[in-house]
């Protein structure tokens, strides 16, 4: 009896040319160590234990009067924010006529464990805007967070208003009661203390965890399969391994800002509700009355909508606007969309007040 | 008194190990030791330190493997599920191209879906919380091993270090804040 089934011939040519693709990667593909993710031009203008404050060169004759500091998440690096040239959020404010300035958290070691809250809000951040305040003779700065970047940056303003003209808060790590990922639910589960009494500062292996079981055959499977298929398409694979490079890089977290952080934020969910202290002193979101640009992502699976916008809501300024943009949490910061739509409305609107 | 339940074995043998160390320390002829200025010289309280140690890593290894067999079995629990329902959607066996991406694109979504609730579950919270809890007790016991050894060697322990970084962070917290002051009377 002879056999019935039929089987696409194609299927076979699609599994030899993949073969063939995953032979002929490491010849069309650099290794992500190969790979400099310093893209946009920059003076290292200030360095304070392992933070080092970066100022990008201008790429405009004229520039706006206000300079801007971007204060990166303690996840991952600063280079999402200028991972290549046609997707860097940096180029495109430096085009906009912007005086771009960033801090880079940098990799805290041993040492750094008993780094806290105080010490990244009225230490680091505090020094580098007192820098560009001096640097650039202007008396107040705007000041842009981005994720957990935001919360020490929103920490910042309530106590350092008189130094900061605008804040734009992007995908700001706010209310933790309400973000529904599954970051959200391991961090209300753990045991802090212990945490870091025994190991100091959260491991890099830790974080990477976290965040790999967010669409876990998605991102484990699929995304892979999709780099190999496309392995002839040079932006495509160029993009995919700056990515890559960049998720696999995350410095670990001082064990005391971790466990304030996971406290404060998940657990208690102190500052949406103005009972955080950092350094002794109170957070009150009240306080913030300068012009405000929060930018949330709709399709955000790092962190829910809804924990960065009660942000809007909460802040004393009467100039504030809301902005959702259907993407995700790196999407908005690093893609297409972000380039012609995200960065266009925030520069426009910068551009008024600075 | 014979042990009735896991806890009391432990118990037992953690008495068993105390009594014969203490009591060879006791016996041991003192000459040897005043001989010895190297990493033998505290050798018997030092295995009596990590024979405790060894004892203690065993009971929490007993609550570990019980959380890591629950985590497994939720991973596998849902895996199962999802693949009966993806089994569900897609009864045929695949023939050409589109039906083999059509096929892809569903399991990954079951998956992603299911896999999703889970880890977002409280079950999955609360097993995951107690994992790792007794995953960094393991660590505790090693980190107390790993200090006996550090000692013995006239090495500086984990908590003496940290004694140092916390005394540095907080002369570093006093320099700027003097530094700041300093500023401050300049400017005037």
């Amino acid at each position: 009896m002879k056999s019935e089934s039929k089987i696409d011939p194609r299927i076979l040519e699609e599994i030899l040319k993949f073969s063939r693709n995953v032979i002929d990667a490491p010849k069309l593909v650099s290794a992500p160590d190969e790979i400099s993710m310093e893209v946009t031009p920059h003076d290292i203008v200030q360095e304070i234990d392992k933070t080092r404050l970066l100022h990008y060169r201008s790429l405009t004759e004229k520039q706006h009067k206000t300079p801007l500091l971007i204060s990166y998440a303690l996840i991952n690096r600063y280079h999402i924010l200028d991972i290549q040239q046609e997707k860097s959020w940096v180029r495109n404010l430096l085009l906009q006529g912007f005086d771009v300035y960033m801090l880079d958290w940098g990799s805290p070691t041993s040492m750094d464990k008993y780094l806290d809250f105080d010490d990244y809000v009225n230490g680091y951040l505090d020094s580098s805007v007192e820098f560009i305040k001096n640097e650039s003779s202007s008396e107040k700065i705007s000041l842009q967070g981005y994720c957990t970047g935001a919360t020490i940056a929103t920490a910042y303003i309530t106590l350092h208003p008189e130094s900061v003209k605008n804040y734009v808060a992007t995908a700001p790590v706010i209310d933790g009661w309400r973000d529904t990922t599954v970051i959200s639910n391991l961090a209300r589960h753990m045991d802090v203390d212990k945490m870091v009494e025994t190991i100091g500062n959260m491991p890099p292996e830790f974080m990477y965890y976290c965040f790999s079981v967010l669409k876990p055959f998605e991102q484990g499977i699929e995304k892979y399969v999709n780099f190999f298929k496309n392995i002839d398409n040079k932006k495509f694979v160029d993009s995919f391994i700056r990515v890559e490079k960049w998720l696999g890089d995350t410095p670990p977290i001082p064990g005391e800002l971790f466990k304030q952080w996971i406290k404060d934020i998940y657990q208690d969910n102190l500052l949406i509700q103005n009972k955080m202290y950092v350094g002794g002193s109170h957070i009150d979101l009240k306080k913030i009355n300068m012009p405000m640009f929060t930018q949330v992502a709709v399709g955000d699976h790092l962190l829910s909508p809804e924990c960065s916008m009660p942000l809007h809501y909460a802040v004393g300024s009467e100039d504030k606007t809301l902005r959702m943009y259907p993407t995700g949490h790196v999407g908005m910061i690093a893609s297409s969309l972000s380039q012609t739509k995200v960065l266009p409305e925030l520069g426009k609107w910068l551009a008024e007040r600075s | 008194m014979e042990p009735q339940t896991p806890k009391d074995t432990s118990d037992y043998y953690k008495h068993l190990s105390l009594f014969w160390t203490d009591i060879i320390h006791l016996m041991s002829s003192k000459p040897q030791a005043l001989a010895s200025v190297g990493p033998m010289r505290a050798f018997a309280s030092n295995a009596k330190k990590i024979s405790t140690e060894l004892i203690e890593i065993n009971e929490s290894l007993m609550g570990f493997n019980q959380f890591v067999t629950e985590y497994y079995k939720q991973l596998a629990e849902t895996w199962n599920v999802a693949q009966k329902k993806v089994n569900l959607k897609v009864p045929d066996v695949p023939h050409d191209v589109e039906q083999i991406d059509s096929l892809k694109r569903v399991w990954i979504d079951i998956f992603d879906n299911d896999f999703t609730e889970l880890f977002d579950s409280v079950k999955f919270g609360e097993n995951y919380g107690k994992l790792v809890s007794k995953e960094l007790e393991l660590t505790k016991h090693w980190n107390n091993i790993s200090n006996v050894i550090l000692q013995s060697a006239n090495l500086p322990s984990k908590e003496e270090i940290d004694e140092i970084y916390k005394e540095l962070h907080s002369l570093k917290k006093r320099v700027t804040k003097l530094e700041i002051e300093l500023k401050k009377v300049n400017k005037k």
